[in-house]
This record gives C-alpha cells, sequence and structure tokens, in this order.
C-alpha cells in the first residue's frame, strides 16, 4: 500500500530549481550525502557514493589548505555547479562538509567490523554525522576447508559485510535520523536478500570498483582528474537506486526503490511530507494524534480522488481503493465505514496510513454548525503562491478577500443566503475544504468547565479545593490505543484495539421523577464538594427534576476537555438541547472556545 | 549539573610503537572493556586525515567523545605523537555540551606536550591520571573544573548549556522581565544595556525604548535580544490598553479563567474590561494578559491590510500586502492605530485579515 512518488520527468525541473536553494540554506531534514561502503578480503572499499564532488581540484586544494573546521569560508572559493551557477559565499556548504573527506577515509570509517553489524551505525565528525546499518554478508559458497584436499582455493574475492551510510548535518533532528537509520535498514535488508539469492551485491560492487581502477589508471595516465562514480552511474542500477533515494529524500521525501528491478523498498520522511508554515509535524505528535482520533472525525484527502488512485501500485489493498472512492468531507469515519462497507477498525488503519503518508488529513466533518477561523500560521499574503492557486481554481474570487471573512470566527450557517443559487453554496463548502486541504483554516469547538463561584465567606479555601477534574475520574473515554503503522519506531504490522463506542453514561431509564432516577442524580453528583452541590442545586434550573438529571449525567464533560459535538455524539444530543443546558446552568458553568487539540496539529503545527 | 551530560569515564589513548593503539590510562579502571576498543580504536587513533576533529562514535551502547591529535617530531620513534584523551557516556546521553571540553582539553595536551613534553617524559605522563580523575568527578558534580597542572599552567573548564539562537527583535516588540528586576546587577553589563534597563517595563517597544532612552533603534534591539539569548527577559506584542488600579481583595480560580476565556476572538481588553468589570475588581488586567501571553494562555490577533482590488494604473502595494501587521504599519508610517484604521475603513479596495 505504497505510493509511486512523481514521475522521473516532472521531478526533474523541480530538483534543479530547489537544489540550488537548499544547497544554500542547509535544510537539516535532507541528507548531505549517501555512500556505499563494503568490507572484505579486498579490504575496505568505497564503492560509491553521491552527490560526487563537481571539480576533484576544488576537493583537493580544500584538504590541503588543512582548514580549521570553524573557518568560515572566506578564501573566495566559489565552486561552479553543472550549470556554472557559482554559489554565494556561505559557511561551509553542505558539499563542502563531506567533500572534505576523502574516499579512503570514509572507506575506513564507515566500513566497521564485524561486531558493530546488525544495529544502528552512528558517527559524528565535527558538523557532519553518518547514520548507516552495517550488514554481514553470509556467503552461500562459504569455501571449506577439507582436509583432505590440499590444493589450493580459487582467490574469490568475498563481502563480508556492507553499509548505506547517509551522511547528515550533525544538528539534525533526532528522529531525522533514525528515520534515515530506518531507511539505511531497509536497504541494507533487501540488499542482503539479493545477495543470497542471486549475488547481487557482489556483482554490482565488482562494476563499481571496476569502473574506479578505470579511471584511476585513466587519470594517471591523462592526468585529467574526473570523478569516477559519474561513470558508475550508467553502469549499475544499484547505484542508480541510491541517487534515486538521495534525491528522493531532498525533494519530495518519498522514497520508491526496486532492488535488481525485484524486491521494493519504499519510505516516507515525515519532516518533508507533513509541513506547515516552514515547521515539521513532529512523527511522535502525529503518531499520538492518530491514537487520539474518534469516530466522529472525518477524513480529508488531500489530492482530488483521481490522483489519489493513480499513485496507487496495482498490487494495493481494494479496501483503500474503496474507501478513497468512498470518502467525503462531510461524512466521519463512522459514516464511512458504512458506505464503505469496512470494519470501523480496517477505516482507522487505512485512515492512519494515508495520514502518515501525507495522503489526507483529520478534520471534523464539514457542517453548518462548524466554527472556523483563520489560522495564525496562515500566508495572506497578496502575492503568495497559494493565492495564485485559489484564483486558478476558483476564477472571480480572490484568496485574501475569503480570509477576511474568516478573521473573527464564523460558522459557514452565517454564509447562507437563501436568496442564492444552491451552486453558490457548494462552490462555498468546495471552497471552505480547500483552505482546509492548504491549512489556511482551524475550527472552533465550544468546551465547558465547570467552576463554582467562592463562597463568599471563605474565598481562600476554595482556591485550595482540586480542580473537578481531578475529582471526576473514572469515567474516561476510551479511544483506539495501541495504533502503530509504519512509523520509524514501531514494527511494520499495524495493530489497533478495538475503538470503544461504550462511552454514554449509564442509561437513564425513562419515567421521570423515579426514586431510582432521584438516587442515580444524586450518585453523581456525590463527587462534588458540599459547597459546590449547594449552589448547584439553588439554581432556579436544578428545580426540575429533568435538567438536573441531565446535567448531573453530564457532569463529566465539565472538564473543559470534551467538546460540544463529542459530548452530542457520545450521548445522542441535539445541539440545541445542550445549549438550552448549558445557558440555564450558566451561572456555575465557564464556556470557551478554541480548537480540538487532537487534530490542530494538522493546522497548526507545533511552535 | 542535570543528569544530561554526565561522564562515566575517562580515557587517555595513544599509539605505541610497539604495541599499537592503546588505552594508557582510564578512570574509573576497566570501563572500557577490550572488545569495545577493538572496536572503536579506528576513531580514535585515526588517519591523518581525521585529526583534530571532534569525534563522536556510539558503539555497544556507550559512546566516545574524542579529538585525535598528532604531533609531527623527530624526537618521538615513528616521527610522531599521536594520543587522544576522550570520554566516555551512556548512549543514550545528549553530548553536545561535552565537545568544547573535550577540544579544549585536546588543546590544553597539545600546548603542554609542545613547551614541555609533558606526554611523552613517562614521568610527567603519570600525572595525567590523578588529573582525569580529578576531571571526571568535578565536571560531574559541578560541570566546571579548575586544575593547576604545574607551576604555569592552569586548566579551566566549564560545561555550558547549548542554547537556541534568539529570535529576531522588531522594533514593535515589547520586552518585559519575567524576574524582579532588582536581582539584575546593573555594573555587570555593557553600557547600553545599562542605559535601557529602566525603560523595560512590559509596556514600552522597542521604538519607545530607543526614543525616550535615547538610544539608537538597532542597539536597544541588539542589547534586548543579547538579553534574551541568556534567557533574562521575555519578549511580547504591543498592548494598548488603559491602566487600572488592582483590587484588595484576593482574585479566585474562577475569576481569572472567566477573564481569560471571555477574550475571544475580536474583544478587545477594553471590551474585557467592560463585560467583567467585577472581576476585574480584584485582577489586574495587565498582570492578566502579560501572564497569558507569557505562558501562551492567549495570543493577540493582529490585523493585516490587504489591497484586493486596484486599477491596472496604480502602483503595487507595498504594505497592503498581507505581510505587515497593524504594528509594523504604525512603527513604520508613525501613524497611530486610530489614523491607520480610519484611512483603511474609508478605502473600499482594502479588507482586514485577523491573525
Amino acid at each position: 500500500m505504497m505510493f509511486n512518488p512523481e514521475l522521473a520527468e516532472d521531478r526533474k525541473p523541480m530538483y534543479r530549481h530547489s537544489q540550488s536553494t537548499l544547497y544554500k540554506n542547509g535544510d537539516n531534514t535532507r541528507p548531505i550525502s549517501v555512500i556505499l561502503v563494503s568490507s572484505g578480503s579486498r579490504g575496505n572499499k568505497l564503492l560509491f557514493r553521491y552527490p560526487f564532488q563537481r571539480v576533484a581540484e576544488c576537493t583537493s586544494s580544500l584538504a590541503a589548505k588543512q582548514r580549521s573546521p570553524y573557518a568560515l569560508n572566506t578564501a573566495g572559493d566559489v565552486l561552479e555547479d553543472q550549470d556554472g551557477d557559482s554559489r554565494e559565499q556561505t559557511p561551509l556548504t553542505d558539499e563542502q562538509l563531506v567533500a572534505g573527506f576523502s574516499d579512503i577515509i570514509l572507506a575506513t570509517i564507515l566500513a566497521t567490523k564485524s561486531d558493530m553489524c546488525g544495529k544502528k551505525f552512528e558517527l559524528k565528525i565535527d558538523n557532519v554525522r553518518f547514520v548507516g546499518h552495517p550488514t554481514l554478508l553470509q556467503h552461500p559458497h562459504i569455501i571449506q576447508v577439507s582436509k583432505t584436499d590440499p590444493s589450493p582455493k580459487r582467490e574469490m574475492p568475498t563481502m563480508i559485510l556492507f553499509s548505506v551510510v547517509f551522511a547528515l548535518r550533525a544538528n539534525a533532528d533526532p528522529s531525522v535520523i533514525s528515520c534515515m537509520h530506518n531507511l539505511s535498514r531497509r536497504i541494507a535488508i533487501a540488499l542482503q536478500h539479493e545477495e543470497r539469492r542471486c549475488q547481487y551485491l557482489t556483482r554490482e560492487a565488482k562494476l563499481m570498483l571496476a569502473v574506479q581502477d578505470e579511471i584511476t589508471t585513466m587519470t594517471e595516465t591523462d592526468g585529467s582528474p574526473q570523478s569516477p562514480f559519474r561513470q558508475i552511474l550508467p553502469k549499475c542500477k544499484l547505484a542508480r537506486d541510491l541517487k534515486e533515494a538521495y534525491d528522493s529524500l531532498c525533494t519530495t521525501g518519498v522514497v520508491r526503490l526496486h532492488i535488481n528491478n525485484w524486491l521494493e523498498v519504499s519510505f516516507c520522511l515525515p519532516h518533508k511530507i507533513h509541513r506547515t508554515g516552514g515547521n515539521h509535524i513532529p512523527p511522535e505528535a502525529l503518531e499520538r494524534s492518530l491514537k487520539a482520533i474518534r469516530p466522529y472525525h472525518a477524513l480529508l484527502l488531500l489530492d482530488s480522488e483521481k490522483a489519489l488512485l493513480s499513485q496507487l501500485p496495482l498490487d494495493c489493498s481494494p479496501a483503500m481503493v474503496r474507501l478513497i472512492k468512498t470518502c467525503s468531507a462531510v461524512k466521519n469515519l463512522q459514516q464511512l465505514a458504512q458506505d464503505a462497507d469496512l470494519a470501523l477498525l480496517q477505516i482507522f488503519q487505512i485512515a492512519a496510513h494515508l495520514v502518515y503518508w501525507g495522503k489526507a488529513i483529520i478534520i471534523y466533518p464539514l457542517c453548518e454548525n462548524n466554527v472556523y477561523m483563520l489560522s495564525p500560521h496562515a500566508n495572506i499574503c497578496l502575492y503568495s503562491p497559494l493565492a495564485e492557486q485559489f484564483a486558478q481554481q476558483f476564477p472571480g474570487h480572490d484568496l485574501p478577500s475569503m480570509l477576511a471573512k474568516f478573521s473573527l470566527p464564523v460558522s459557514l450557517a452565517e454564509f447562507r443566503n437563501p436568496l442564492e443559487a444552491p451552486v453558490q453554496e457548494a462552490q462555498l463548502i468546495q471552497m471552505v475544504v480547500w483552505m482546509l486541504q492548504h491549512r489556511l483554516l482551524i475550527q472552533l469547538h465550544t468546551y465547558v468547565c465547570l467552576l463554582v463561584p467562592p463562597s463568599e465567606d471563605e474565598p481562600g479555601l476554595r482556591d485550595e479545593d482540586p480542580p473537578l477534574a481531578a475529582r471526576v475520574g473514572g469515567r474516561s473515554l476510551s479511544t483506539p490505543s495501541a495504533l502503530s503503522f509504519g512509523s520509524p519506531t514501531s514494527s511494520d504490522d499495524m495493530t489497533l484495539t478495538s475503538p470503544s463506542m461504550d462511552n454514554s453514561s449509564a442509561e437513564l431509564l425513562p419515567g421521570g421523577d423515579s426514586p431510582l432516577n432521584k438516587r442515580m442524580t444524586e450518585t453523581l453528583l456525590a463527587s462534588l464538594s458540599e459547597h459546590e452541590r449547594q449552589v448547584i442545586l439553588n439554581i432556579p434550573a436544578a428545580q426540575s427534576p429533568e435538567d438536573l438529571r441531565m446535567f448531573a449525567r453530564l457532569l463529566h464533560y465539565f472538564r473543559g476537555h470534551h467538546h460540544l459535538e463529542e459530548i452530542m455524539y457520545n450521548e445522542n444530543m441535539r445541539r440545541s438541547q445542550l445549549k438550552t443546558l448549558f445557558d440555564k446552568f450558566r451561572s456555575v458553568l465557564v464556556v470557551t472556545n478554541h480548537e480540538d487539540p487532537i487534530i490542530s496539529i494538522f493546522q497548526s503545527p507545533m511552535e | 549539573m542535570g543528569m544530561t551530560s554526565r561522564i562515566e569515564c575517562i580515557f587517555f589513548s595513544e599509539f605505541h610503537p610497539t604495541l599499537g593503539p592503546k588505552i594508557t590510562y582510564q578512570v574509573p579502571e576497566e570501563y572500557i572493556s577490550r572488545e569495545l576498543f577493538d572496536t572503536v580504536q579506528v576513531y580514535i587513533i585515526t588517519k591523518p586525515e581525521l585529526q583534530n576533529k571532534l569525534i563522536t562514535v556510539t558503539a555497544m551502547g556507550k559512546k566516545l567523545i574524542g579529538c585525535p591529535v598528532c604531533i609531527e617530531h623527530k624526537k618521538y620513534s615513528r616521527n610522531a605523537l599521536l594520543f587522544n584523551l576522550g570520554l566516555v557516556c551512556d548512549a543514550q546521553t545528549k553530548t553536545c555540551a561535552l565537545e568544547p571540553i573535550v577540544k579544549k582539553l585536546s588543546g590544553y595536551l597539545t600546548t603542554l606536550e609542545l613547551e614541555s613534553g609533558f606526554i611523552s617524559n613517562e614521568e610527567s605522563k603519570q600525572k595525567l591520571l590523578p588529573i582525569m580523575s580529578t576531571l571526571l568527578e568535578e565536571l560531574n558534580a559541578t560541570g566546571a573544573c579548575t586544575l593547576p597542572i604545574d607551576e604555569s599552567n592552569t586548566i579551566h573548564l566549564k560545561l555550558i548549556e547549548q542554547r537556541k539562537d534568539p529570535q529576531i527583535v522588531q522594533e514593535y516588540d515589547v520586552p518585559v522581565f519575567t524576574q524582579s528586576k532588582d536581582h539584575f546587577i546593573k555594573s555587570q553589563w555593557d553600557l547600553t544595556t545599562q542605559q535601557i534597563l529602566s525603560y523595560i517595563d512590559g509596556f514600552r517597544h522597542i521604538q519607545k525604548i530607543s526614543a525616550e532612552a535615547d538610544v539608537e533603534l538597532n542597539l536597544v534591539r541588539i542589547a534586548v535580544q543579547n538579553l534574551l539569548f541568556l534567557c533574562l527577559p521575555q519578549v511580547l506584542w504591543c498592548c494598548n490598553f488603559g491602566v487600572h488600579i488592582s483590587g484588595q481583595k484576593r482574585a479566585s480560580l474562577r475569576d481569572v479563567f472567566q477573564l481569560y476565556c471571555g477574550l475571544t476572538p475580536g474583544t478587545t481588553v477594553r471590551d474585557l474590561c467592560s463585560r467583567y468589570s467585577q472581576q476585574l475588581q480584584r485582577v489586574d488586567e495587565r498582570r492578566l494578559i502579560q501572564f497569558g501571553l507569557m505562558k501562551s494562555l492567549i495570543r493577540r490577533l493582529q490585523k493585516y491590510p490587504v489591497k484586493v482590488i486596484r486599477d491596472e494604473r496604480s502602483r503595487p502595494p507595498r504594505l497592503y500586502t498581507g505581510c505587515h501587521s497593524y504594528d509594523e504599519i504604525c512603527c513604520k508610517t508613525g501613524m497611530s492605530y486610530k489614523e491607520l484604521d480610519e484611512r483603511l475603513e474609508n478605502d473600499p479596495n482594502i479588507i482586514v485579515c485577523w491573525k
């Protein structure tokens, strides 16, 4: 269930542009270099590295100057890339950081001893961090030493271990380092498998070393320095795969390789995929969010249905296809399960998967009572690319004007104009969906908190009472727990315990004022302090047993953690019922509006 | 000193002319096993290309941080002296703060060797062991260490916490001290900071401080940014509201909570004052706003004007692009909020976004 990255042709021009800008910035989520090393009977070898040094003279001159690692690049070393662009002087660009390491030294330090194999390898040298997963190869043709056969064995160069190493900036986020290690490990597993099956790695290594030897002899005779790795690319599929992995990590963050045209290795770098307003959503926050989603949430696809379906591999699960086809911004996950004829558990799993791969986000389903507001991180600039896209998508409308309408919280109902043609309303919905997809809007929900006014005579003591949240325990609303999916730290299976739907409080028997109901109300109110109980019971509305019963029943929601819609869903109540209740008991309730913290990370990244 | 940078072991490794790379001294003894050293020795006694680089390698649940040194001279057997004084921590430890220490130590030892042959002389080399012991003990206990080596050389080391880069301070930002200013010893600071200190009251913005203290705007900005970096004041945004006398009665949690909840989008502090006048008898709204902003309970909504309709002939908008807030525009043009408001309200081509 993985996705195709953009077609290679489309990607090239984009890569060109971003390469020049990203090189300057030293973005911490992208690798500086990918390096393949091996260790065997021929010693430690660097088989391939990418990007290769552009001009060999520059690297040797850099090394010869014996630069202090803390020196700024003030000497005017201007490197030209293939297009003749000279880069501005910046303190040690990414390339210089790794270009200073010769092939031989990299082979020595990255091809580790065998007892470091099978584990994460991490080495930091000044400003560069190398991360990999050195892997032992057990050669199937182990040459048995036979005591009865004294003839000399044929010298077959054998590879004992190899490692795919990513070089990063030393200050890269630990979760990025962890992700790179994961990718290294995945590629290693694939290579190990193919080596056992058909000696794929040995063959590719032989090719790489042969080209390197060839170029070395050529350099010695001609005197013109060349990069052997450039020549390796057209001859070695593995080299091209590694280059593609590097390029993908630098651009889209989605890697999809076919090792030996056979084994698929897929990987995504969440830091690149989940970016809002210049910040990335940390994978742990993403995971926490996905574990907390509820059946009343909805899945909003970030791409059109058609585009998404075309990205799916041929052997993808039919359930995924069904889900994508049935998905809608107005449908919650429970309805989606019914419409797509899938178990809710499965819907949760697929939804989490889509979110993880950056193809969808979680929202509250669109309805006219939803209140939206401009996100503090929204780019409202007149000349932003978003404004242009919006104008193309919705001719005749401009983004800043639309955003201005959401400057202060406004519900969709307020846009309703009975004189307008229905098609206008439909267009409004489309625009809201567009704005949500582009993280321009946040949704505000109503939360309620029980806060009884302190008694007049002992104001100080009141403050010492533990807040309601601490006292009203027990009735925790369970959420789908143990949700793990293709994240770096967990295994690739998705395990999910069933989301609990049993959240409504005890069924109350009909029949208004029965003693049973009265007792139940009393029990529910027992968790309050004497003073609080008195104040509540003195409220005029409390004289109505039904109102009081409803209040008591919903008491555990009044901690400020459950919004109106959640209470509606759990208790199967109407909005108007709840609002009336809140109004009746307003002297002890404080109402506030803010984002749903479970899904707010999709619209507002953490600072 | 926090547990985050606990040093488990300090070792001194060198290249022995006959035995090759070995650990000459380590404190505590036997901490680094033969196995571990074999695995990582290539990163400790290194090829020439890696000399003087800070190398951190993780293996067998441990992190080793070192800086290999090579001193070439004919007097040494093999014409060179290779050594490395390094630290060992648990693999989970954050070791950034230890790196400057390792670098400094390698520098000190290099100097000592060049000046008096401290390391190549077997007798003086032995002094390393008690030095390493003291280092280990004091760095773990207090994060600092001062060691006299001989009559003329003393080692000073201190663990400095890594700090994030300071935020850029704008001229419309308002700095405020989170602790009482009385703890501040004025004489320790540079002249600019001393001059502006009394103007930092949580209500004056940078531009105002510059005008009243008669210090150039950029200098004020840099001074405040410097203070920020050392985690002293915190920077907030402009608040425009009137003075209110704080009440005598102690405020309850409910009052404060209600006030914060009352700060709905679009509500000005003035509105709050009129709606919740009862609560505000017990609460100083200035402190309320300051506290709320500092603890990220509330945030201020800024207004951004955007000129959406214009005819082909007029110039493209410079300030009304949605990228500049009212605060910024007022600061740059010298207009007051009210003036800007009036001007924009009368222009049908301009819409205002709040965020």
